[in-house]
């Protein structure tokens, strides 16, 4: 019988195995069994043979699987998990002689490569009558490809974010733990700053986790940080409210961080030689004499009569270089609807024009005064044809910078259509006293007519697709009344540092935070500070991560909440039913109808 | 008549006293590995007292125990194919995820990647169970015997000892995978053993969740497709029975789904997907999506169950004897599936949302063409010719 020639084939073989060694596979008279091994067990298998051979295996299993395990040093065959059968040797052709003359023949490969193919077959026909299936580590690789860590068929895959580096600040925190595990599942590369390196803290984070030790308090570590990273999600609060903890985590780590973002792309924009899309255009910086140079001081009266009234007791303004080196826009204005105003003609930069640009950034020392600031738009040529637009610009007592986005500008007259910052060519900044606020934080009674404007620079903030920074800030609902004016003021600061930065901004404020699995409740977006219910982290945590990538999300801050779910009977609206579908793309319908720039 | 017997033959070591001195040493040991925030207090002494008996466990006292959040979750059997998508989507939606997986020399180190947790345990054995259920809140089994190990062990000793652990230590929900109409097949030994651990964890008095399921699309990707497109030969039985298989990332949404529902609370759910096929349909699908015929080998499923018999003879092949009892399951059902709207409309979600299989596979097929050409190029041995 066939089986029982190919037993003693096998056995003869691998005796004559033992006793020769094998300089590397030369004519082996005796080992011709080895050679139909290839075609035989192959695809076209017979079950009946697949019987055989199996009935063979039980057989002959322990001595040639012995002989052949010493000889291979234990090596596991194929990728099969059943290792009940036998490596035969399916050489269904019988004994005898072949010659092998001209064919190198390496019996051991040959070997192995029977038995995997043995193996193989035996598991296909296995898996017809099993219910659940043990993949195979090859194919585990190649599903992990495609299922794991943002690959194309996995229900969190995100496109571009296999090349987007995130910064999550605050990465042990609540918040912060779930970011960078929604980050990892979406295929991010992370990196997090800690304050220590120790093994609580490598236990907490995935480990492909990039690990950055150092302070937000300390510029140096955070630069370290940020060096590498396309978007920073800062979760990091102080954990105690000593107000110095208050200052260094939540005002002065933002300022940190985003000095430190600039810095990384101002530096990478020089090694290209270009300019960096995230950094600020310089429209006027008042340092010395010269860069009074273009700006025209002008008076003008909102009254069309031109017959001065007997109350006009004069208007008077300059624009000039004060005795500590400060360019200073002072004067009164008594005159009844009148105002002055200075002025100049744009000079930009050659290449540069204001629509790749979202707003202006104006570092100025006022006295509480409040400013109307004009743009002119139109043809260079014929300034008849301009058309103005103004916002309004509130200043402190003191230095302060403020931020007019392009979107605050409205027509002087209304029928002209939106301003168009690429067509701009005048910047004027006017005062008004007829526009005061009476008591507008002025100094002691002094009269709200007298004004006194001390310029920095005039800068404009670049515009951009997506944000860059995302800031988990608080409502405050949640701290305790006694604290909670030094925790919003420290917080209020780091959230004004972040809107002036010029880089694209998201600021989230969640109510009093909950230890509940997220994507539960409806959520309420809001910008009034009106919310009163919780939220859970991880719902905060996937807003943090939608926001990254989303154009809605850009230079916006809201606060966000759990829809309230009033008592049965007690409704006196129908809630809205909310299905979360596969995608859960809530956030950007949620945040369009929000207002930009806040 | 299987159940009960089952049930009286439990393993009598549970109710030993040197398995207590064996839990209070565990819960004082505390691990390495358990360095994280759940566990806020510090070992001081044994705080929890248990007792496991033979009948279903009542705990006796609790005494001040371990803080739960309701955030934490220990899922079992975290590498297969289910559980590694259950943990996925766990830790998307804010879980701290605690994951079972037994010591390997190369463990599992994907499950770190994501952020879980990792502890070692065995089911099979008991008395490393405890430890790993300290400070969770919820537990959610998606484990299996592998396939050359016997079914008991791990699928009837090591289940019955998780769940009366989990009763006693105030496990506070329970979901199960099961089979679905394993109540119907108590001749295929892996259908019967599942439905005996339905029935006791019913009667255990958890707050279970249990989720019969029919097949996963993920095992056809290595049975069908991948021989398909490396044009190596296809094998299928031709049984006329129907299977309606599932995304297994949809299987994991709604358990989280099911699971924070309060209506699903001690429920028995079936999930099934949008539709039941053939293993010759299915290779038909293939085909077609991978634009190439394949080398079918149909083999019939009266040789399945004769190969079945035959190895039942074997003391050492009994094992396999047990897997390939699903042939019979084969040979008799026809169609494996539900109709899910019922089950849709309790968990408030889209029938849309369920992946279809033709999705499923095209998906796969777009996205694997181009890195099987790759890597078939690297790996692609030379035959051997004489």
């Amino acid at each position: 019988m066939a089986a029982m020639s190919s037993r003693c084939a096998a056995s003869s073989s691998s005796s004559a195995f033992l006793g020769a060694p094998l300089p590397g596979g030369r004519h082996h008279q005796g080992s011709c069994g080895f050679v139909a091994a290839g075609g035989g067990a192959k695809t076209t298998v017979r079950v009946a043979a697949a019987l055989d051979t199996e009935a063979t295996a039980k057989a002959g299993k322990s001595s040639s699987r012995a002989r052949r395990a010493r000889k291979d040093g234990g090596e596991p065959g194929g990728s099969s998990s059943t290792a009940l059968l036998a490596p035969t040797h399916p050489d269904g052709g019988g004994g005898g002689g072949v010659a092998l003359d001209d064919v190198i023949v390496n019996p051991v490969g040959l070997g192995r490569r029977s038995r995997q193919i043995f193996d193989e077959v035996w598991r296909k026909f296995s898996r017809l009558g099993q219910m659940s299936t043990v993949a195979s580590p090859e194919q585990e690789e190649q599903e992990g490809v495609l299922f794991r860590g943002g690959g194309p068929m996995c229900d969190f895959a995100v496109p571009g974010a296999q090349d987007t580096t995130v910064l999550v600040v605050g990465a042990t925190s609540r918040i912060g733990r779930i970011v960078v595990r929604k980050l990892m599942l979406r295929g991010y590369n992370v990196k997090a700053l800690v304050r220590r390196n120790d093994q609580e803290v490598i236990d907490m984070l995935p480990r492909s986790v990039d690990i950055v030790v150092g302070d937000v308090g300390d510029a140096s570590s955070v630069q370290a940080a940020v060096s590498g990273c396309n978007k920073v999600i800062y979760c990091a609060t102080a954990r105690s409210t000593i107000t110095g903890d208050l200052n260094r985590v939540d005002n002065q780590g933002v300022r940190n961080v985003t000095k430190a973002f600039q810095d990384y792309y101002n530096q990478l924009a020089q090694s290209r030689a270009g300019k960096s899309s995230k950094s600020k255009l310089s429209i006027a910086k008042f340092k010395s004499a010269k860069s009074l140079q273009g700006w025209e001081v002008n008076q003008g009266s909102y009254f069309q009569d031109i017959y001065p009234s007997r109350f006009d007791e004069g208007t008077d303004a300059s624009f000039e270089i004060s005795e500590n080196g400060q360019a200073v826009f002072s004067g009164f204005v008594f005159t009844r609807g009148g105002y002055v105003e200075v002025s100049k003609r744009l000079s930009l930069p050659l290449g540069s024009t204001l629509d790749r640009y979202d707003g202006l950034l104006l570092s100025v020392g006022g006295n509480g005064r409040s400013y109307v600031i004009i743009l002119e738009t139109g043809p260079l040529a014929d300034t008849s044809q301009s058309k103005k637009y103004f916002a309004r610009m509130n200043t402190k007592v003191g230095f302060c910078r403020v931020r007019v986005p392009f979107s605050d500008f409205r027509p002087v007259n209304p029928q002209d259509p939106p301003l168009d910052p690429f067509l701009v060519h005048t910047l004027t900044i006017r005062f008004e006293p007829k526009k005061q606020r009476p008591g507008d934080s002025s100094q002691g009674a002094s009269d709200p007519r007298n004004f006194q404007l001390i310029m920095e620079f005039i800068k404009a903030l670049p515009t951009g697709q997506e944000t860059d920074i995302v800031l988990v800030s608080c409502t405050g609902s949640g701290i305790e009344p006694n604290r909670r004016e030094q925790v919003l003021k420290a917080k209020k600061a780091g959230e004004d540092a972040l809107r002036r930065s010029g880089l694209g901004y998201t600021i989230v404020c969640p109510g009093p935070l909950q230890e509940e699995p997220g994507g539960q409740r409806a959520l309420i977006f809001d910008q009034g500070n009106r919310i009163s219910q919780g939220i859970s982290c991880a719902d905060v945590a996937d807003i943090c991560v939608k926001a990254l990538h989303d154009s809605t999300a850009r230079n916006k801050s809201f606060d966000v909440c759990y829809e309230h779910v009033s008592k049965q009977g007690d409704e006196l609206y129908e809630l809205v039913a909310h299905l979360p579908d596969k995608a859960n793309n809530y956030l950007a319908p949620a945040l369009s109808v929000l207002e930009k720039n806040t | 008549m299987a159940s009960s017997t089952s049930l009286a033959a439990l393993p009598s070591q549970l109710a030993s006293p040197a398995r207590r001195a064996a839990l209070s040493r565990s819960a004082t040991a505390r691990p390495r590995h358990h360095h994280h925030p759940l566990l806020r207090e510090p070992p001081k002494g044994c705080r929890l007292v248990v007792t496991c008996n033979a009948q279903t466990a009542v705990p006796t006292s609790i005494a001040q125990g371990t803080p739960v959040r309701p955030t934490s979750i220990l899922v079992v059997g975290a590498t297969g194919t289910l559980g590694r998508q259950v943990v996925r989507r766990a830790l998307d939606e804010g879980y701290d995820v605690r994951c079972l997986v037994r010591p390997r020399p190369a463990p599992a180190d994907f499950l770190r990647d994501w952020g879980a947790t990792v502890v070692n345990a065995d089911l099979s054995k008991p008395e490393t169970i405890p430890a790993t259920l300290v400070g969770i809140h919820t537990v959610i089994d998606c484990a299996t015997g592998r396939p050359e190990e016997p079914i008991r062990t791990v699928d009837w000793e090591g289940k019955v000892a998780l769940i009366q652990c989990a009763k006693a230590m105030g496990i506070q929900k329970y979901v199960f995978y099961s089979i679905h109409n394993c109540d119907k097949h108590p001749e295929v030994p892996l259908m019967e053993i599942k439905h005996c651990t339905e029935k006791f964890i019913q009667d255990a008095g958890l707050d279970y969740l249990i989720i019969r399921l029919c097949g996963f699309m993920q095992g056809l990707i290595g049975q069908y497709a991948v021989p398909i497109l490396e044009e190596k030969s296809v094998w299928g039985t031709d049984a006329p029975t129907r299977i309606a298989y599932m995304d297994t990332q949809d299987v994991a949404r709604l358990t989280f789904i099911a699971m924070r529902n309060e209506k699903a609370s001690k429920k028995l759910l079936t999930f099934a997907g949008p539709r039941a096929w053939t293993t010759q349909e299915v290779i038909t699908l293939c085909e077609r999506l991978a634009g190439q015929d394949a080398n079918v080998t149909t083999v019939p499923v009266a040789v399945l169950r004769f190969t079945r018999q035959l190895t039942r003879f074997f003391q050492w092949t009994n094992d396999v004897a047990d897997r390939l009892a699903f042939s019979e399951v084969l040979s008799s059902d026809t169609i494996f599936s539900v109709p899910m709207n019922d089950t849709y409309q309790l968990l408030g979600v889209d029938s849309k949302d369920i992946l279809t299989l033709e999705k499923y596979l095209q998906d796969y097929f777009t996205n694997i063409l181009k890195k099987l050409k790759d890597l078939k190029a690297q790996s692609k041995q030379t035959d051997i010719f004489f």
